[in-house]
């Protein structure tokens, strides 16, 4: 029976803040993407050759996000029933937008304009307590192509 | 660089539009339904084939109960435990029980009475010691002889064992965790909690057994009718056995009530109530 209730306060508090953090953190998202419109991404691994001169150099953005136990739940019930994991979803949505937010934000440190060769890997970390997945990185990286000031 | 463009993107392509709350508690729904109906249909599985297990396996199983709850073999039997005894031994008869039962006393306060595998009865000093006369004891040891005769203990070991099984393979608990699981139910044997059917059953192969023995079954709600004064009276004792080990039983007074019709159907006014021997719980020692 205790472990019954800590698991309802558990999922209801993975609710409460999980739901929070996901909600403020699309929206930080939306807003920061609109503002780094400017600095284009492509996966094509070479730029048309009327780009100019530039200069190139490697770029990327890290990010891990971890899973609350409302998630958690979620996934597990899911797993019994198949179908759609949308509570892991939203969570690997937000990370991969995250990681090109930061590799764009590494570009424009730079002066870059562009980004070229654009990759994303992802790996899940922490596989926890019977290999539950705890958090998951996402790591973009790409070519920045600098143009020449001069 | 007019080919190369980065469009904006709609919001929501890989993010599924249901309410996670709405999702999360239809599939909690879908999945408690299918886990009740396996385990339902597990149950009645057991419920049937438990029911083949020879009497003897069950008296192997009850080796493996606690030995503390048992008397130590070589200490003499007090006369209260030969009184039990025998007259255990004759209800048993007037019952026609197929196996064989064996009394143990519990030197504990509580009211209390149980059934367990193997066709062992133990039966509380605390319960004794409130008994009015010989038929209301009558009363509690055949309602007892009938749940073994019924083989109630082994029907309620096999549908826990079955659903520690399915909840265990569910959670995908290990194969060790199980047969230590599988072990510790054994220890647990003299917490069997019966259904209320079956309850209901042994009161009235009991009042059966009354009639069959003493001719009439005068006084075999007596330790009922003590039971709901005491509650009355706000005492915890008597509370515990119903909220312990014999909470499926059914309330204290639809089982009056039952008792009440069957003696008003089956009892012509005659019949005696029989005392108690004189200082058979005689105060210990010790």
């Amino acid at each position: 029976m205790e472990s019954l209730i800590i698991l309802v306060v558990l999922t209801t508090l993975g609710y409460a803040f999980g739901s929070v953090i996901e909600r403020r953190h699309f929206a930080s998202i939306i807003a920061r993407e609109h503002l780094l419109r400017n600095i284009m991404c492509f996966s094509a691994r070479t730029p048309p050759s009327d780009i100019g001169p530039v200069d190139s150099q490697l770029v990327g953005g890290n990010v891990v996000i971890s899973i609350d136990y409302f998630k958690l739940i979620a996934a597990a019930l899911r797993g019994l029933i198949g179908g759609r994991v949308s509570a892991y979803e939203t969570l690997v949505e937000r990370a991969r937008r995250e990681a090109i937010l930061r590799m764009k934000v590494a570009a424009q440190d730079l002066g870059a304009t562009q980004i070229f060769n654009v990759k994303l890997e992802t790996a899940s970390i922490y596989n926890g307590y019977q290999q539950q997945t705890g958090s998951v990185e996402v790591y973009a990286y790409g070519t920045a192509l600098i143009p020449h000031t001069s | 660089m007019t080919d190369y463009r980065n469009p904006p993107i709609p919001e929501g392509i890989n993010v599924h539009p249901q309410h996670p709350l709405k999702e999360f508690f239809w599939m909690l729904a879908a999945v408690g339904i299918a886990l009740t109906v396996a385990i339902a249909l597990l149950i009645a599985l057991a419920n049937y084939l438990v029911t083949f297990v020879p009497f003897e396996m069950e008296q192997r199983l009850a080796q493996h109960m606690e030995v503390n709850y048992f008397q130590p073999g070589d200490a003499p039997p007090t006369p209260a435990l030969i009184y039990l005894q025998s007259l255990g031994h004759s209800l048993a008869q007037a019952q026609q029980a197929p196996h064989p039962i064996r009394i143990h006393l519990l030197d504990s306060d509580d009211i209390n009475a149980f059934a367990t595998l193997g066709g062992h009865i133990f039966i509380s000093r605390g319960l004794l010691e409130v008994m009015p006369n010989e038929n209301a004891l009558a009363m509690v040891l055949a309602h007892e002889i009938a749940h073994i005769s019924h083989r109630d203990p082994i029907i309620a070991t096999g549908r826990g064992l079955t659903v520690a099984l399915a909840i265990m393979s569910l959670t995908g608990v290990g194969d060790g965790a199980m047969a230590h699981q599988l072990a510790s139910q054994f220890s647990l044997v003299t917490q069997l909690s019966f259904s209320r059917s079956a309850e209901a059953a042994a009161d009235l192969r009991a009042l059966e057994t009354l009639r069959q023995y003493y001719g009439h079954t005068l006084g075999a709600d007596a330790l009922f009718n003590y039971l709901v004064a005491e509650q009355g009276r706000g005492n915890a004792l008597a509370e515990q056995p119903l909220l312990a080990l014999l909470n499926s039983h059914p309330l204290h007074a639809d089982r009056i009530a039952t008792i009440n019709a069957f003696t008003g159907s089956n009892h012509n006014g005659q019949g005696q109530l029989t005392p108690l021997p004189a200082n058979w719980l005689a105060p210990r020692t010790d």
